[in-house]
């Protein structure tokens, strides 16, 4: 009966996700407004019939920044993820293939990298090379990859053993075919788990350093910059620009979340 | 074998240090314009080139770059970090300054985090299916995907503007003398803001630990012989607990993380706030020391944890399992 119940929840939260995405690929249509357009004699207005979330401190139409902000958010957290997977699996694929001292010696390099917390690492990157939405991209990335390259050369370390692969090793299967149809194709429930966290996080991160104005560079539209200036907007009264862009961010964090929580109790085995 | 474990953690901790100190040698170098130049920012292009050259050869800027990151490694060691950019202090001196203040609020953290989760978790592990449990597990998802600094726009909403209880940012009444209650009083929300942030995932693992170990066949035994369930209850927080602490010490660089964002929002001069600051003011000398101490802090933290798991855990004490 509980299984029941765990297998029902996630339908809910995918469907979420895929509002919230779909909203966002479509925000050039749907948004009432032009997100950049000002207007000045409407600024902090409060949530009306004409601009549905209110306006902000430029006369900007709320709901149609967070609609255009979402993509921003949305891309540059699928970009970095889908890069940050494949250094993570080509990275953690070698280690566990090889094994050995080449093992050794990259788990030792990878074990200090995740000393240092990611978010330490990506501002010192930005100081390098700040400026627009693909290097933020790039730079979550690159430094994205940590976890997945551990649990691919668990993964794969785990698969080698396996009778099935001994015997492709001893039919004389290509060694790409063992790669990649046995050993990758068997990891990819594991991965996949950990992508979607990866997922969370990297929509985390952009998040957080927009919002201090060090990520996307203030004039374009994401959920961070939208909450560059909430605090100061807080003070003057207007709530609705600190509050609906932090709702957007936190619904589609928990959809994330949700969905790869059930995937991780599915899978049985608990990793990261 | 414990001298022997020991050791090898230190030379684990030391290949971190450098591969750390590396990349913060590299971040300055990378860095965009001349580093001559950028100690005098607007200025710069008054310069001429011989003097350019003459600061360049001042601070040692001709020489090959692994002689360079030599001579810093050498200076670091001996606790000369450089001189800030922007401040002209020396860096040494900014961090010793910071790094107290983060430690006050990461350590707080922690100390409160696991005292809580602890308690959480075994509450909700222990009786599987009760309403404990489905909450905590509802609120681990749902504090997990709230960003830290939005929660603490909220709480300054709510609790410095509306209700007025507590201050909106800052260490110390800037009228008052300081002192601990002073502190104590302006690190409340800052405090709360992370503890929600990570207390959640942390009951959350002891949480599933223990009910994996209450599932286990040596419990089932113990039940059927009629152990009293106290006695059951510390030989599964025994073994829940293990893998609990590593889980911290795992993530202890994620607390540093997260500590940034909310310095940065309440104002608290620690070094999560310094190296945001020296990010935007591009102040290349501060950003290495802090990205360096936060590696040391760091590594230090880890180790006290594996000191930690090898009194927990017998095993390891054996040298069975490193």
């Amino acid at each position: 009966m509980r299984r029941g119940t765990q297998r029902k929840m996630p339908i809910i939260w995918f469907v979420l996700l895929a509002l919230i995405f779909g909203l966002t690929i479509l925000s050039s249509i749907l948004a009432p407004f032009e997100p950049n357009a000002m207007d000045m004699n409407h600024i902090y207005e409060a949530p009306n019939g004409t601009h549905l979330l209110g306006t902000d401190q430029l006369g900007r139409d709320v709901l149609s920044r967070l609609l255009v902000g979402g993509k921003v958010t949305l891309f540059i957290a699928v970009f970095s993820v889908v890069l940050s997977s494949i250094i993570g699996i080509i990275y953690g694929g070698l280690s566990g293939y090889f094994g050995g001292t080449i093992d050794a010696v990259m788990m030792r390099i990878l074990e200090a990298l995740l000393t240092i917390p990611t978010l330490v690492i990506v501002l010192a990157l930005q100081a390098i090379m700040q400026g627009s939405v693909w290097r933020m991209a790039i730079i979550m990335g690159i430094t994205g990859w940590f976890v997945t390259a551990r649990i691919v050369r668990s993964e794969f370390i785990r698969l080698k053993e396996l009778e099935f692969v001994q015997m492709a090793t001893m039919f004389r299967t290509p060694l790409w075919k063992i790669l990649f149809s046995h050993l990758l194709r068997n990891s990819f429930p594991a991965i996949f788990v950990v992508t979607i966290f990866n997922f969370a996080g990297a929509i985390f991160t952009e998040v957080s350093l927009s919002f201090l104005g060090i990520g996307v560079p203030p004039a374009i539209p994401s959920w961070g910059t939208m909450l560059y200036t909430a605090q100061n907007d807080l003070l003057v009264g207007a709530w609705w620009m600190g509050l609906f862009p932090g709702m957007i961010i936190f619904v589609t964090l928990l959809c994330v979340q949700a969905i790869g929580g059930t995937f991780k109790q599915g899978g049985g085995r608990s990793h990261v | 074998m414990i001298a022997k474990w020991i050791g090898k953690r230190v030379i684990m901790g030391t290949i971190v240090l450098i591969i750390v100190s590396f990349l913060s040698f590299f971040i300055m170098h990378a860095a965009p314009g001349n580093p001559a130049a950028a100690y005098y920012g607007g200025n710069a292009q008054t310069l001429s080139t011989a003097e350019k050259e003459r600061i360049e050869k001042a601070f040692g800027l001709d020489e090959p770059v692994l002689y360079q990151y030599g001579t810093w490694l050498r200076e670091a060691l001996q606790g000369n970090l450089g001189y800030s950019a922007k401040e002209g202090r020396p860096v040494a001196a900014i961090l010793q300054e910071r790094l107290p203040t983060t430690l006050q609020l990461v350590v707080l953290t922690l100390l409160i985090v696991a005292i809580a989760s602890t308690w959480l978790g075994l509450l909700a592990g222990m009786k599987e299916g009760s309403i404990v449990d489905r909450v905590l597990s509802m609120f681990s998802i749902a504090s997990s995907a709230i960003p830290p600094f939005w929660l603490g726009i909220l709480f300054i909403m709510v609790f410095s503007v509306q209700l007025g209880w507590f201050p909106t940012s800052g260490m110390n009444d800037v009228r008052g003398e300081g002192g601990l209650v002073d502190r104590l009083y302006h690190i409340v929300l800052p405090l709360t803001v992370l503890v929600i942030s990570h207390v959640g995932i942390f009951a959350r693992f002891l949480q599933d630990s223990v009910k994996a170990e209450n599932r286990s066949y040596y419990v089932q035994v113990a039940f059927a012989n009629g152990v009293p369930e106290r006695e059951i209850r510390t030989m599964v927080f025994r073994n829940a607990v293990i893998p609990y602490i590593n889980y911290i010490g795992m993530t202890i660089p994620s607390f540093f993380g997260g500590s940034i964002v909310v310095e940065t929002l309440f104002g608290w001069s620690g070094l999560g706030q310094l190296l945001v600051k020296s990010v935007m003011v591009k102040d290349f000398p501060v950003l290495m020391g802090a990205i360096l101490i936060i590696g040391v802090v760091v590594v230090i933290c880890l180790f006290m944890i594996d000191v930690l798991m090898i009194c927990l855990n017998p095993r390891l004490r054996r040298g069975g399992i490193v």
